[in-house]
């Protein structure tokens, strides 16, 4: 058999029509919606820049351990790893960039062939130990989530202009942490 | 016409758009002068050109962590500056554009927005008087010389340009920093106001306030009022804070009276020796690089503490070999900025339920509580004093990246704010000292042909003294007011870094040992005055541009009446 079956194709046919006729989780709907709005480009299009698709694949599941998905999205969702993979290939001099690559390259390492509650005792301890490869990607998670609009808006509360400044109000009244 | 414009010669001619430079025109315009204000940099229109003023945090492309190798390359000296980012990169110069030199081992940072409205588009906005105390100081301790001037001569033209800007602020009746025509003040936050209870209860003589700051509480002569986002760096089209762009050049613009030239960097001031008077600028055209002159009957430098001054150096004659009204010598020297970025930082405890709305677009402020002249003035080890810049507020999600936590755990609990934390900042006064100066350099210039500036410009062991002083003080006024975690910490930050560069063609009563006269009038060219930061003969400790601005208005009122009188 060289080419696909009438089968085959009616399974894919199958399949694209249950992505796309609406049975999209909310955590994934947000995280096509963020992707769009991190780089202004329609999905399908994005491909990393500083890091390999494994690589990237690696941030974005770090980045969601850091910051899952609960009632509201989590990192992977809003596109913390395409944030992260931006400021690598525009903003971090050549040096940290190789610096950052290697650090996620150890790190990757240590979470090679383990468990998925290996993987999370590696990480919990790194967060406690404050290792500093793990402490500027927890940095950067957190900078790409609470800026994203998600984070800012849905997660966080953001007033872009307040009108006004209340120097003592009750916390219940804003509810959560403002974004900015 | 022979290449001149018809307007010419004008009245007046006005060097520089920002701070002074916008009061100058609005003053000079209303009355009645046609007047010419020159800027270097490129023409901004107020609203339409704050570019970045909509853009929320998931708009910006590196979510306000910016490009650092960018930075470094371009911009290493303009980064360093407390309003620089993704959002206003570009109301600053460009570092590699705009070289300036310095010793090795005595960096100066020099922070500057070339665009029209110049640096008033990105300051800080505190609004503070001077007071006797200031304007004796150069007398009492023999540093610099003394002051022209006394604090009656100035109190009219505080309250006249007060009104125009719009302060807000408390008034608190201290001799030492005089109120002046507010609006209401904004608010101190739950946090801040604990603190100032603590300082007040344990300090007798020191206070806490908020700020007296040109943000607008309500709307005032058509602008704001401020919608507490406080992003003004970025521009503000509602005008809620002060700025040329908001308020001065639009008020000379409707006299009818105003031109505007941008990109427009005057190379230096053209000087008749036959009739000892100014007769117009020099200008090299910032794309051209053509050059051109413009004539004008009085002319005002309002080019910043250091433009001024590498104006005034390059515009030699026969008569002064140094550098235009330089016969004293004193042109580029007593050079000063103010110390800061030291100080203390601690939690305030309690107050878990309380929170605030809106981001207040200023701070709280200690004023000076040293050397007002009181007993045990002598033994503090250092001159002069400081005022503290201060301010509260609740941990925001940032905190999590330097604590320990993972996972939703992490997450549920960044969704509410952390301990509030209360933060110290001194803004010390720097003495004048002669060997604090600028020059040019002989060989080397600017893209322009314009020699560079060079800076020679260090701290002295009185400064020194006041850092420490602010450290401590700051330390032990938040542990009165029972604050946890408090630590102090220095920044230690070269000249320059505070934005508060002043004294390069100082004002004094001898035209021996001064460059201006009691109202900004250069002794030796009687048409041509200085009144931006470069005619301060001391530094005092308070933010310095409403002193700018008011010996601005009364240096016109003065240079507008000798002009009529057939002085000038």
């Amino acid at each position: 058999m060289t080419s696909r079956t009438p089968i085959d194709r009616r399974e894919a046919l199958r399949r694209a029509t249950l992505v796309l006729g609406g049975v999209l989780s909310a955590p994934l709907a947000a995280g096509v919606l963020a992707g769009c709005e991190a780089r202004g480009v329609p999905d399908g299009t994005w491909r990393p820049r500083a890091l390999t698709p494994d690589q990237v694949e690696l941030v974005a599941t770090i980045a969601d351990q850091i910051l899952p998905a609960t009632d509201t999205p989590g990192a992977r969702a809003v596109g913390v790893h395409r944030f992260i993979d931006a400021l690598l290939a525009e903003s971090y001099p050549a040096a940290e960039r190789e610096r950052f690559v290697a650090g996620l390259a150890d790190l990757g390492r240590a979470l090679q062939a383990s468990t998925p509650d290996q993987q999370r005792a590696v990480l919990e301890r790194l967060d406690r130990e404050a290792a500093p490869f793990f402490r500027s990607l927890k940095d950067l998670t957190l900078v790409g989530y609470y800026t994203s609009e998600i984070g800012a808006t849905r997660e966080l509360h953001h007033a872009p202009v307040p009108g006004r400044y209340d120097g003592c109000v009750p916390l219940a009244q804003v509810g959560r942490t403002w974004a900015v | 016409m022979g290449g001149v414009t018809p307007d010419e010669p004008y009245d007046a001619i006005v060097v520089g758009s920002g701070m002074t430079g916008g009061w100058a025109a609005k003053e000079l315009c209303e009355k009645g002068l046609k007047t010419l204000v020159l800027e270097r940099g490129r023409h901004v229109e107020h609203g339409k050109d704050y570019v970045t003023e909509w853009l929320q945090p998931w708009q910006l492309p590196h979510r306000g962590r910016g490009e650092q190798a960018l930075y470094e390359r371009d911009y290493p000296i303009q980064s360093k500056n407390y309003a620089f980012g993704e959002t206003t990169r570009h109301f600053f110069v460009n570092d590699r554009e705009h070289p300036y030199v310095t010793p090795d081992d005595q960096p100066f940072r020099w922070i500057r927005g070339y665009q029209l409205g110049g640096r008033s588009l990105i300051w800080g906005r505190l609004c503070w008087r001077w007071s006797d105390l200031d304007f004796e100081a150069n007398q009492r301790d023999g540093h610099g010389i003394d002051w022209p001037i006394r604090y009656k001569d100035l109190a009219p033209w505080y309250a006249h340009v007060e009104r125009f800007v719009g302060v807000s602020g408390e008034r608190l009746g201290l001799p030492y920093l005089p109120d002046g025509e507010f609006l209401p003040p904004w608010e101190l936050n739950c946090a801040e106001l604990v603190v100032k209870r603590g300082i007040e209860r344990a300090f007798r003589g020191r206070h806490m306030t908020i700020t007296r700051v040109a943000n607008l509480t309500q709307a005032h002569e058509g602008r704001g009022p401020c919608r507490a986002r406080n992003q003004c760096a970025r521009g503000c089209s509602y005008g809620g804070y002060f700025s040329s762009l908001s308020a001065t050049l639009p008020a000379a613009q409707r006299t009818g009276r105003l031109t505007v030239v941008t990109d427009a960097i005057v190379h230096s001031v053209i000087y008749d020796e036959r009739t000892d008077r100014a007769t117009g600028v020099r200008v090299i055209d910032r794309n051209t690089k053509q050059t051109r002159e413009y004539t004008g009957r009085l002319i005002f430098l309002c080019a910043s503490t250091l433009g001024t001054a590498q104006i005034l150096l390059n515009s030699k004659t026969a008569r002064f070999p140094t550098g235009l009204a330089n016969s004293s010598g004193e042109v580029g020297h007593n050079l000063m900025d103010h110390i800061s970025k030291a100080g203390a930082s601690g939690t305030v405890p309690g107050l878990e339920d309380k929170y605030v709305y809106g981001r207040r677009p200023t701070g709280s402020y200690v004023p000076r509580f040293r050397n007002l002249g009181g007993k045990g003035d002598g033994k503090l080890g250092f001159l002069r004093g400081y005022g503290i810049q201060a301010g509260a507020g609740r941990e925001g999600w940032s905190r999590g990246a330097s604590e320990p936590g993972l996972g939703a755990e992490l997450k549920q609990r960044l969704r509410e704010p952390g301990p509030w934390e209360m933060t110290m900042q001194g803004y010390g006064e720097c003495l004048p000292r002669h060997e604090n100066y600028v020059d040019l350099d002989p060989q080397r210039t600017d893209a322009w042909g314009i020699p560079l500036l060079r800076v020679h410009c260090a701290w002295s062991d009185n400064e020194r003294a006041i850092r420490e002083d602010v450290k401590t003080q700051s330390a032990e006024m938040l542990e009165a007011a029972g604050c946890k975690n408090v630590e102090t910490y220095d920044h230690d930050g070269p000249p320059g870094f505070s934005v508060h560069e002043m004294g390069t063609a100082r004002m004094g009563r001898d035209p021996k040992t001064s460059v201006l006269n009691a109202h900004n009038q250069t002794h030796d060219v009687p048409n041509l005055f200085v009144t931006d930061g470069a005619c301060m003969a001391s530094s005092s400790c308070v933010n310095p541009s409403l002193t700018y601005m008011a010996l601005t208005a009364r240096a016109v009122d003065y240079a507008v009446g000798e002009h009529t009188r057939g002085n000038l």
